[in-house]
């Protein structure tokens, strides 16, 4: 045992080395006041502005129009021939609480325990994971850190991607994740017969209502007492904000039939703040989901359909569906085995390809989400007085051969590098080659 | 013995010969990317028989041929998957840590539904792999995608060359080594493991060599060795018979990969995956040995963390043959996009891109000269696609295999399953989603795991 | 289902539904027959298809049939069975099960060291098996598939991979080697890999090993002439059983029979033929129609499996029942239908649906098929269930095949594929007497088999008892039983109390010879008894029996001891 932990030291030692070692050689991110000049700049939320300027400033967007001038001292970054875009918002990843798939040892996502609540992401979130330069360098920005398991997997927390502490990451949004019982079968690996696949759900269903009833007669108790001698119920307290209304419950749902079992319970629980996540199946609830006016954070989109028989293009289309139905959707990009999260534009390229609107595939990667969770009035467009989170391409920001040129969170202006462009740097002409 | 053998051989002989079907088609004033000849405007492309007949401007159309208007489309070459797992029953014999004599060509399914989907992103065809499971799998097989056919042998690609899997690092090392414990349980034990099945190869071929040498003297009443498969197939790729694909992540293991096949005088060497290539590139461009790469996947386990999404961009212009690969249902279907990723990650030119998914893997599986660019006289395996297929909104419209349209975007029905279970509860479907990030090479072994490290 | 060698057979058709409680109740020992001789009269006699004789008799002898005709003489010592209305056809002949064989105890194997290199038998390689080891007449299985008609099986060994060869054998017999017909009829194999990790763990590997093993077999034959030629100077060959095991196969003398249910399956068994060149028999056969030229071009000889998925009617069927109430509202809906526009939705169901059934037809219409191809085959009951069988036939007929063509697929047919056809099929003089006696003519839906006849020997089918008693409330189990069973090593018996506790029930086992045991899991379900029990030995016996009245019927499985009848009265005093 002794051994093992001494490994274990050995190997986080190394691991640390490196890092250390690499991040020695990066430049880092630079704070100010910049004007981004000659741009096309798409705001997402009024309109697209040509040949424009925009400012920021102590972490603002200070100015943002055709004939703004750069303000005195401002560093000028010429954007000719470039466009800025709001900084990408990816719905669900779990950036930050996991370094490596296979190890356990590197994964902070997956708690203990189906009605865990009060176990928060926000605590875990390593701000110098290896993904967050890689994700952020092709401008997404912004990205909800999200832990998986059992029914109540924790409490969420959307996170901007640069800071040296969790709390300087925190963009403003914290949400408990609730995994909808599944009333399928896991996947083709589940031999469960249909008797005890149908067993396992209703209990599960009856434990998710049992937890619900709790929560609302720990509200009520507390209430009536003002929180005076409560003892500690750590996962009624985390759950008391989402019973009263203050706090989103992110419902992670996927078939049909458990889309509209969803729906079904929290209309009859009430549940005031609900986002449904995944929704793989959206397409065939639409009608529902625009009654119950749920907003949607759909994918990832590049997925397999759901249903053997179901048209291939079903899931490229899905998000498309639901947004035309009038559903509000956000996408994510969900890659969460690799860490991708960096391809989030490439999910809302592809929901364009399959028919989605172009615009609204922008918005639900940018403000959509970033009104899901409330934040839009920090983030998710390009407005004066908004965060400075944004983007400087070369083009269309879906388009894959897109060079991203500048980033900048809060307005800070990152350094363009991340571990693989190092790697990059280094081995496209090693040195020595072939032969010493 | 020998009249065994030839009986064998005449029983071979003696399997049908299936009527592959061979299409005549033209497609009109499309954007030909021939990949290999350049970039041809308002061009015909005219199909005679399965094959490219002719590639020009205004070709008429022989009576009674179907003629497809490409105007605005993009043609292109059918898109090749080096590295994929469907259209086959089993992925991993993972009981041993050598399992040469296996072969994925016993076990083709033609009627998952998975190959249309992967026609429905322009991909005609696949190498179904073998899993990672054993430092030496199984045989693959090359597949064109004939969605339609309920007969496993009229999917296989008539005349390509064997293939084999072999795998380093963690995935045979924690199968055998960690689960059985039984060598290899370190990349030190995985070079072993493929040394010692070489060695013993040679010693067999050696045997088999000498009993047959022996037979020709009149009079002879020898016993003859024991027939072994296993070893029979590794004395294959010790002949060259057989072309190594070779499941490896980091440099080291690919390294001392070289330097065995160079010691038993093995040229046909295909790395797959291999994502610290990029390390010694300069050293497989130098043997001659290819890669066959993902775009950007990595992190998903240790020996994937040191990874760069620059990776096929480095390979290539060190001079390594490259290829982008799928390894996965739900990729495969947009590899033209994975190629897409090497003009953000490293700027490489439209027809450098095309290649990673085209001729490049056509060449890692020795049927370049068959498919893989449009040129007259080769298959007439072609995806048409409405914008540029390196854009993001480049859209497959038509898939063609052998001259026949298999996918074709606004005709097919939705429901393309070819048989349909009896037994199907349609009320209540059972919902399966793909687990992205996931090492598809090692399905099959999940009964040694828990869950936790089932990755 | 018992035996009769018993007087009273003159009064059969008469004592069908009286034979009086006395006698049933009577020690279990057979009487011995007066002889073997049977006159089967006035009866309409299907010789073969389409070959009938109406008002004719068939006279039996010694396990052969000796005239069939009208205007038939009947011999002194012939027991006559009045056949009037009845119609007799040659005794049915199923290419593949495991009737009567004994499914030897599954026990949990611990992994081999190396897995890659497991013992042969841990592998599934034991070709060199006989099914004749696990035998056993009076397996309940046996007496199943012979209540339909069958008098003959292919029958094979448990297990997967090359579990053994097959023998040919008769549904009825006095002892395992009494009921054989043919012995090493077929060397056995499916395409299925071993469990629990261990090497041929998947299909790939378990054909890589088949070739292997075939080619070493080839190898070790010819050595061991070459040897046998002249011993001297040459090293001796090693015996090898489970290679020697193939030396008929690789002579052409014997086939390989394969279990193929599916259409993947059946192609890679014709890949091994091809690379191998075996004469096949394919067996079970559930898919083949999409590879039915295939199959044509072959000369694999082909059984077509008796097992059909449900039809969707069926289930609709039970929906109606469910809903009775709901029919209003169905009507309702069919009408705003009209007006209403159909969704996405509701084409996607109907297409399903449509999809769905279509896909049915095509499993029920394979014989069909096959028989419109020229295909000769035979069907094979291994994976049907034996209540479904008849009906299943039935809906065959209903998909296309004509009532000739299914009997000759259970009759002409399967005898010639088996090399049988100088003994079988046919109700013709010289025949061996294996008849089915049926009330209709058999593919009638409501037919009743009556009298089967396996190698002589008369067995009496019971008419089944009347469904609308299993629907009724549960039966009344409690009580103190005194029971007899009757295994191959002799009878025995003892009794059993059955208590109930507002529906739960419990009890103990006092068999005569023996200590008692307590009741594990007694279910009543309908007119259904089932409990468990430790035998004295510590194996699981498990008994299921029907109750009537006061009396209980059914059977004993005890693991390796077999299945065996059992039979009960109660004494009414305890109830």
């Amino acid at each position: 045992m002794k051994k093992i932990q001494l490994i274990s030291g050995l190997i986080a030692a190394f691991i640390c080395a490196l890092t250390i070692h690499i991040s020695a050689q990066n430049p880092k991110a630079k704070y100010g006041t910049f004007a981004l000049t000659n741009a096309t700049v798409e705001t997402v939320t009024k309109g697209t502005i040509k040949n424009a300027t925009v400012v920021i400033s102590n972490g603002k967007i200070t100015a943002v129009g055709e004939n703004t001038p750069a303000p005195q001292g401002a560093e000028i970054i010429d954007c000719k021939g470039l466009f800025i875009f709001p900084g990408m918002i990816d719905g669900g990843t779990n950036l930050g609480l996991s370094e490596i798939g296979s190890d356990a040892r590197t994964q902070d996502f997956n708690e203990l325990g189906d009605i865990i609540p009060q176990m928060k992401a926000l605590t875990a979130v390593n701000p110098n994971a290896t993904a967050i330069p890689i994700t952020r360098v092709s401008g997404v920005t912004t990205a909800l850190a999200s832990p998986a398991g059992d029914m109540y997997a924790g409490t969420a927390a959307l996170i901007n991607l640069h800071g040296y502490t969790p709390e300087q990451m925190f963009a403003g949004f914290e949400g408990v994740v609730l995994n909808y019982p599944r009333s399928g079968r896991r996947g083709g690996f589940d031999r469960r017969t249909e008797e005890e696949v149908k067993k396992a759900n209703d209990a599960a269903i009856k434990r998710l209502n049992d937890v619900w009833e709790r929560a609302v007669q720990y509200h009520k108790v507390d209430s009536a007492t003002k929180g005076k001698d409560m003892g500690y119920y750590p996962e009624m307290i985390a759950m008391l904000p989402v019973v009263r209304g203050e706090r989103a419950l992110l419902v992670e749902v996927n078939a049909e039939k458990d889309i509209r079992a969803a729906l079904k319970w929290v209309a009859e629980k009430k549940i005031a703040k609900v986002i449904f996540t995944g929704m793989a199946e959206g397409w065939r609830v639409t009608d529902e989901l625009v009654k119950a006016k749920v907003p949607v954070i759909a994918g990832g989109v590049l997925e397999l359909p759901s249903r053997d028989y179901d048209r291939y293009d079903q899931a490229y289309a899905n998000a498309g569906m639901m947004q035309k139905a009038g559903v509000k959707v956000a996408i994510r990009s969900q890659e969460t085995g690799n860490q991708n999260y960096r391809n989030l534009p490439y999910h809302a390229g592809f929901a364009v390809a399959y028919g989605m609107d172009k615009m609204e595939a922008l918005k639900a990667i940018t403000i959509v989400p970033a009104e899901i969770f409330g934040v839009a009035d920090k983030i998710g467009s390009i407005e004066v007085g908004k965060t400075a989170n944004l983007f400087v391409c070369d083009g269309d920001p879906f388009e894959t051969k897109t060079q991203v040129k500048n980033v900048f969170i809060g307005g800070w202006q990152m350094p363009m590098v991340s571990r693989q462009t190092e790697l990059y740097n280094e081995f496209l002409k090693r040195e020595p080659g072939a032969t010493k | 013995m020998k009249k065994i053998f030839i009986l064998f051989s005449l029983a071979a002989c003696a399997t049908w010969t299936f009527a592959q079907d061979k299409g005549n088609v033209l497609i009109k004033n499309g954007t030909v990317l021939t990949v290999t000849k350049g970039t041809l405007t308002e061009t015909d492309v005219l199909v005679k028989d399965g094959k490219i007949a002719q590639i020009g401007k205004n070709i008429a159309a022989p009576q009674g041929v179907k003629t497809i208007d490409a105007t605005g489309l993009f043609v292109m070459p059918g898109i090749i998957d080096a590295h994929s797992h469907i259209a086959i029953d089993g992925i991993n014999e993972a009981t041993s840590p050598v399992t040469a004599e296996v072969a994925e060509g016993d076990v083709v399914n033609p009627l998952q539904v998975q190959i249309y989907r992967a026609l429905g992103g322009g991909v005609t065809a696949v190498h179904a792999m073998h899993g990672s499971a054993n430092a030496i799998g199984g045989q693959c097989e090359t597949l064109k995608l004939r969605y339609g056919t309920f007969d496993g042998d009229a999917m296989k690609m008539e005349g390509a060359p064997r293939t084999i899997k072999f795998a380093l690092g963690e995935n045979p090392t924690r199968v055998h080594g960690t689960g059985n414990g039984i060598v290899p349980r370190t990349r030190m034990g995985v070079e072993f493991v493929i040394r010692k099945s070489f060695s013993d190869a040679k010693k067999y071929m050696e045997d088999w060599d000498a009993y047959n040498q022996n037979k020709l003297v009149k009079g002879f009443r020898g016993a003859p060795p024991v027939y072994n498969l296993r070893l029979e197939t590794l004395a294959e790729i010790l002949k060259g018979n057989i072309i190594i694909h070779c499941h490896s992540y980091r440099a080291d293991e690919i390294f001392m990969l070289l330097k065995v096949c160079k010691d038993f005088g093995i040229k046909r060497l295909v790395f797959q995956h291999v994502n610290e290539g990029f390390k010694v590139a300069p050293e497989l461009a130098a043997y001659g040995a290819m890669a066959s790469v993902f775009s950007d996947w990595w992190a998903y386990k240790f020996e994937v963390y040191y990874s760069t999404a620059y990776n096929a961009t480095i390979l290539t212009k060190n001079g390594v043959v490259t290829s982008i690969n799928s390894d996965d249902a739900e990729m495969m279907r947009h590899l033209y996009h994975e190629a897409a990723k090497t003009q953000k990650y490293g700027q490489l030119s439209d027809e450098e891109a095309l290649s990673l998914i085209t001729i490049n893997p056509a060449k890692q599986l020795g049927i370049d000269a068959r498919t893989g660019s449009l040129e007259v006289g080769k298959d007439a395996d072609i995806a048409i696609f409405k914008n540029h297929p390196l854009s993001i909104y480049g859209v497959p419209q038509f898939t063609i295999v052998d001259g026949i349209v298999r996918f074709d975007r606004a005709a097919d029905p939705a429901d393309m399953r070819l048989m349909v279970d009896p037994k199907q509860n349609i009320d209540e479907p059972a919902t399966i989603l793909s687990e992205k990030g996931r090492d598809n090479c090692m399905d099959g072994t999940e009964f040694l795991f828990t869950e936790t490290d089932k990755k | 289902m018992r035996r009769y060698y018993d007087r009273t057979l003159m009064l059969f058709a008469l004592a069908l539904f009286a034979l009086p409680r006395t006698i049933l109740a009577q020690d279990e020992k057979p009487v011995a027959p007066v002889g073997r001789s049977y006159a089967l009269t006035n009866a309409t006699i299907i010789q073969a298809p389409g070959r009938k004789i109406e008002k004719g008799t068939v006279v039996m002898k010694d396990g052969l049939i000796t005239a069939v005709g009208t205007n038939i003489s009947i011999p002194a010592d012939a027991i006559t069975i009045k056949g009037d209305s009845l119609y007799v056809y040659a005794g049915f002949i199923d290419g593949l099960s495991r009737a009567g064989v004994t499914k030897p105890k599954e026990e949990k194997q611990e992994k081999p060291k190396d897995p890659g290199n497991p013992p042969a038998e841990r592998a599934g390689i034991t070709p060199q098996n006989d099914v004749r080891n696990w035998l056993n007449p009076n397996d309940k299985s046996l007496e199943e598939l012979r209540n339909l008609g069958f008098t003959v099986s292919q029958v094979v060994p448990y297990g997967n991979f090359l579990p053994g060869s097959g023998a040919i054998v008769l549904l009825g017999g006095k002892s395992s080697d009494d009921m054989v017909l043919v012995n090493n009829s077929a060397l056995y194999s499916e395409l299925s890999g071993a469990m629990g990790g261990v090497y041929p763990g998947t299909v790939m590997a378990v054909m890589a090993k088949w070739r292997e093993l075939y080619k070493n077999a080839s190898l070790n034959k010819s050595y061991a002439a070459t040897y046998a030629s002249n011993k001297n100077g040459i090293t001796r060959p090693v015996s090898d059983r489970i290679l020697e095991a193939f030396y008929p196969v690789i002579d052409q003398r014997m086939p390989v029979l394969f279990k193929s249910e599916r259409v993947m399956e059946t192609q890679r068994v014709f890949t091994l033929k091809n690379d191998l060149g075996f004469k096949l028999t394919i067996a079970d056969v559930k898919e083949g129609w999409p590879i039915i030229n295939k199959i044509k071009s072959s000369d694999a000889r082909v059984f077509l499996s008796l097992d059909l998925p449900d039809d969707a009617k069926k289930d609709d069927k039970k929906d109606d029942k469910k809903g009775a109430k709901k029919d209003s509202t169905k009507t309702d809906a069919k009408k705003s239908d009209v007006k209403k526009e159909k969704t996405s939705f509701d084409l996607e169901k109907e297409s399903l649906e449509k999809r769905k059934k279509e896909s049915i037809g095509l499993y029920t219409s394979q014989a069909s098929a096959f028989n419109k191809a020229g295909i000769e085959f035979g069907f094979s009951a291994a994976s049907a269930k034996t209540k479904d069988i008849q009906a299943n036939l039935r809906r065959m007929i209903t998909a296309g095949l004509s009532e000739d063509a299914a009997l000759a697929a259970l009759t002409t047919s399967p005898a010639k594929l088996l090399n049988l056809s100088d003994r079988l099929g046919t109700v013709d003089k010289g025949m061996m007497a294996n008849l089915v006696v049926s009330d209709k003519p058999y593919f009638n839906e409501k037919a009743k088999v009556r009298y089967v006849f396996v190698d002589g020997t008369l067995y009496k089918i019971e008419a089944p008892k009347d469904a609308k008693k299993t629907d009724a409330k549960p039966a009344v189990a409690r009580g103190t039983w005194t029971y007899t069973t009757k295994t191959s090593q002799g009878s025995g018996g003892g009794k059993i109390v059955i208590k109930e506790d507002n529906g739960t029930y419990s009890g103990k086992i006092t068999p005569s010879a023996g200590k008692d045991a307590d009741l594990k899991s007694v279910i009543v379900d309908g007119a259904s008894l089932s409990f468990s029990y430790d035998s004295n030995s510590g194996g699981k016996v498990d008994v299921s029996v029907k109750i009537e009245g006061d009396s209980f019927d059914g059977k004993v499985s005890a693991g390796q001891d077999g299945n065996y009848s059992i039979k009960a009265t109660r004494d009414p005093k305890s109830n």
